[in-house]
């Protein structure tokens, strides 16, 4: 009597055996196979399922959030895809925002966002850092005046926490979109370029920020972060498919965007903390 | 398929980009469960789901409608964890992958010094199978997570990996082959 080898077992166990009938009369005349069939069975139902944590309702609406920005319209950039077939290859460009609903709304493109929301935030950087000089000025003490405390500027580090979140918020997206870049098509090498462009300055003044505030995880995620800006802007002759495959390798090398996920979840959830020993949070 | 997910994928593919929200939000949770349980990672499974979505989007135009939209979308889902994995892993799986060795062997069945007792705590149990688990191919694991945990039959779990369903059935063989070897201390144990 030839007897079930283990693989003929595993697949009854899993009720997918080729020859049911056969395998379970062989399993009735002889007891070793029952007796290993019984054993695997147990083996089998001592292996847990691994049980995923618990996702709230609201769970697919966040995934949907974190997503919609990057994803074109279907219908336009179909017909871009047909307009830049009979285009030269000179409009090619041209064609490739177009399909994007670069040039029907403007403010729906995500690096025109991208371009204005780095405009604001490079803006309420300016704003915060002229308000703290002009606040510091009118402060100062005379010479024999009594030092204030630092809890005195605290109305001036709300600003920066917000700034320090939106360039997080967009550095993310950056990632993502380099993450996900199509390394066939040219369209997003030059957006990508001039966002880290934009990026790479916010980031230098949110280092210097960060530098006073004593976060070693912080600055060690923007220094990464400009490592990364950096090679992107200044890719000599503008980013290529081989620039952008490096980069998306550095990035993944580095645990990048979950770097600052992870930033952008702790930051998001703080409020404004004074540090007793500067007088400013970050 | 769902006359929901085939009515939404028609207005995706029409221009309203918002009708794919629906399907994120109808989808999600499955597609979070099993990227979880073959990237054993948290933070790696909801970077799977996006990923997945983000995916599905780009080729729903090649989406064929008499398919079902939750098992289109899963394939993928299951293709992303199982890139992730190996990206994660490396080339782990070579050196892990000789059940034999006396090395593993012997950081394997280190906890049975502390006695049977110890072992009896489930917590111990279900830490050595995730370690069990974790000694598996990246393949490997992956087509044994969809065929005992998440019900799948050997031709599902083919179509998902991209390999030929005798493939599947060989790589969840030899799963539960090393599986048992692995927590063969925890029955003696026990």
């Amino acid at each position: 009597m030839t007897h079930l080898t283990e693989e003929e077992m595993i697949a009854k166990a899993y009720g997918e055996s080729e020859n049911t009938a056969a395998v379970e009369r062989h399993l009735r005349a002889c007891p070793l196979c029952a007796d290993g069939f019984a054993e695997l069975k147990r083996d089998l139902a001592d292996i847990d399922r691994i049980e995923a944590p618990v996702r709230d309702l609201r769970y697919g609406d966040r995934v949907w959030a974190a997503i919609a920005g990057a994803l074109p319209a279907y219908a336009l950039r179909k017909r871009a895809l047909q307009e830049d077939a009979g285009e030269d290859a000179g409009d090619r460009v041209w064609w490739n925002l177009a399909g994007s609903g670069f040039w029907a709304n403007p403010w729906n493109n995500l690096w025109v966002k991208g371009l204005g929301y780095a405009a604001a935030c490079a803006l309420l950087v300016s704003s915060a850092f002229y308000a703290g000089r002009v606040w510091q000025m009118k402060q100062a003490p005379a010479p024999v005046a009594h030092v204030e405390t630092p809890k005195a500027q605290a109305p001036r580090t709300p600003i920066v926490v917000v700034v320090l979140d939106d360039h997080l918020d967009r550095s993310e997206r950056f990632l993502v979109e380099l993450k996900h870049a199509d390394l066939d098509s040219s369209a997003m090498e030059s957006p990508l370029r001039d966002e880290a462009r934009s990026l790479l300055a916010a980031n230098r003044v949110c280092r210097k920020n960060v530098g006073q505030a004593d976060d070693p995880e912080l600055t060690t995620a923007l220094d990464h972060l400009d490592s990364l800006l950096a090679d992107a802007a200044n890719e000599p002759g503008g980013l290529n498919a081989k620039s952008i495959a490096e980069l998306q390798q550095t990035m993944n090398a580095e645990g990048l965007l979950f770097e600052v996920r992870v930033l952008r979840s702790r930051i998001g959830h703080r409020a404004p903390v004074e540090d007793p020993e500067r007088g400013g949070t970050i | 398929m769902d006359t929901n997910d085939h009515a939404a994928i028609q207005a995706v593919l029409a221009g309203d980009k918002e009708a794919y929200g629906g399907l994120v939000v109808r989808h999600s949770q499955t597609l979070f469960r099993v990227a979880f349980r073959i990237t054993g990672n948290e933070a790696d499974a909801e970077d799977v789901v996006q990923e997945a979505f983000l995916r599905g989007y780009r080729k729903l135009e090649g989406f064929e409608s008499r398919a079902n939209f939750g098992t289109w979308i899963y394939r993928i889902a299951v293709h992303c964890a199982l890139d992730r994995v190996k990206s994660r892993r490396g080339d782990q799986d070579s050196r892990v992958g000789d059940a034999n060795d006396p090395e593993l062997d012997q950081v394997q069945v280190a906890d049975q010094a502390a006695g049977p007792e110890r072992l009896l705590l489930s917590g111990e149990i279900a830490s050595m199978q995730l370690a069990a688990l974790h000694s598996l191919t990246a393949t490997e694991r992956t087509a044994f997570v969809l065929r005992h945990m998440e019900d799948r039959t050997t031709a599902e779990i083919g179509a998902a990996l991209g390999i030929d369903p005798n493939a599947a059935k060989q790589a969840v063989f030899r799963a539960v082959q090393k599986m048992r070897r692995r927590l063969a201390p925890l029955r003696v144990a026990t």
